[in-house]
């Protein structure tokens, strides 16, 4: 076999290790991140996430209804505090930052009238490197 | 940050054209020509890099049966699917299209105290779900919680949408992004018809609304579903979302940017923005003319 083949197949390898492993940290986050949403809020019934390296940012496009309260929660790692996110509205005004409040793992928002929104995510860089960005949406009628 | 600068139909024709080479331009060796033609020759405003950046997000369908059940819209049951024609459904395709539609059903049928119903359509719902391999969410344990749970309506509802959260996370964690995109689309349109069935039976405003509202929801939705575009199934759905889609570019909408109040000690914002949509009767009619044939070629 070439060596140039070999590289290609222990890069292979090796790059297919670290995305299997990446996907089972979402799931387990995304486990945990579950205790945000209590049970006064329905699940929109997605799992959104990302895989983030360094100072990559996660984009969420979502539409939000009036008259209803919604509860993100944004996790990664295996504790809270470690996904810093913002949501902005289309025109990129800021709403809402959790740097602004200690990196809180979930915040509600009572949304008046229906909305257009993003929401960035990025890791904490005082925590980690690399992860799994996971965002869990809850809602309830107002 | 990469902006969408490109239409949705060169977006779409982009992307299709990426992923058809992906699959069929490769060989073991490549040649001169592919090694110096890496990703980068899309440019920096590379729509790939765009989808693959963002994550796009689809409405749950129980808020819109939310929205017609307090607009005082009576439970019709013949607007539903047939349980009965699950058997019908022999591809993945159909059958993860038809997860969606069943669900939608099923958190209308819940949200109307319709027990009997429910059972039926939770009875389909597992059927399929068994089908395509995502009988973790929907198993037997859920199908006795929820008969343990009936009359409790919120208890009811939660069931249904953790199943469908634990669905779409196991799908994800098996890279079948696909099939999670069909089942949120089946909902999503059905959902739709829904409201379009409810202005149709009240005329209501609220629901005119929140029809109009769905512009930036098919927009996601059409996004979500273009990288399997290339797939003979996929096609003709992209391609009728993407028509829906020329209807709502005409649908106007004004938003205006009010400062938010947070109340911290409750972790609650309150959104202050507000956004008025003008929607004409004609484009309600195109919409739903557009949503009903997406539908019946769907459940067919």
């Amino acid at each position: 076999m070439k060596k140039s083949n070999i590289i290609k197949s222990l890069t292979l390898v090796f790059g297919l290790i670290a995305y299997s492993t990446s996907f089972a940290q979402c799931d387990s986050i995304a486990t945990l991140c579950d205790k945000h949403i209590s049970s006064n809020f329905i699940s929109d019934g997605q799992d959104y996430r990302s895989l983030l390296l360094e100072d990559e940012i996660a984009e969420f496009s979502m539409t939000l209804y009036g008259g209803s309260t919604y509860r993100f929660a944004a996790c990664s790692g295996l504790s809270d505090g470690n996904l810093l996110f913002s949501v902005y509205d289309k025109e990129r005004n800021l709403l809402f930052t959790n740097t602004d409040y200690a990196n809180a793992p979930y915040w509600d928002f009572k949304i008046n009238n229906t909305l257009d929104c993003i929401i960035e995510a990025n890791l904490n860089p005082s925590s980690s490197a690399s992860g799994c960005a996971v965002l869990l949406v809850g809602f309830k009628q107002n | 940050m990469i902006k969408n600068h490109f239409n949705l139909k060169a977006q779409v024709f982009v992307l299709a054209t990426l992923t058809i080479c992906s699959i069929g331009c490769g060989s073991d060796e490549p040649s001169d020509d592919q090694i110096e033609a890496p990703i980068e020759e899309a440019g920096p405003d590379s729509q790939l890099m765009e989808i693959d950046g963002k994550v796009f997000s689809i409405p749950s369908p129980i808020q819109t049966a939310m929205l017609i059940k307090s607009s005082g819209t009576n439970y019709n049951k013949d607007i539903l699917n047939e349980p009965s024609r699950v058997t019908n459904y022999s591809t993945s395709f159909k059958k993860a299209i038809n997860l969606g539609i069943y669900g939608a059903d099923l958190g209308y049928v819940t949200m109307y105290d319709q027990t009997q119903d429910a059972i039926s359509f939770l009875t389909a719902v597992k059927s399929i779900a068994d089908d395509l391999g995502v009988s973790s969410a929907f198993d037997l344990e859920l199908v006795e919680r929820f008969e343990k749970n009936i009359g409790d309506q919120d208890s009811l509802l939660a069931l249904v949408s953790d199943a469908y959260k634990a669905s779409d996370r196991y799908l994800k964690d098996n890279e079948q992004n696909d099939i999670g995109g069909l089942i949120l689309a089946g909902g999503w349109i059905e959902s739709l018809y829904f409201a379009n069935n409810a202005v149709e039976m009240t005329n209501n405003d609220d629901i005119k609304t929140r029809i109009a509202e769905q512009k930036t929801t098919v927009y996601n939705l059409i996004k979500l579903l273009t990288p399997y575009y290339s797939k003979p199934e996929f096609t003709p759905l992209v391609d009728d979302l993407m028509e829906l889609n020329e209807i709502y570019e005409q649908v106007e909408s004004n938003y205006t940017y009010v400062k938010p109040t947070v109340d911290a000690a409750n972790k609650t914002t309150t959104i202050n923005s507000t956004t008025t949509i003008n929607i004409s009767e004609d484009q309600l009619k195109a919409i739903s003319e557009k949503i009903m044939k997406m539908r019946v070629d769907i459940i067919s």
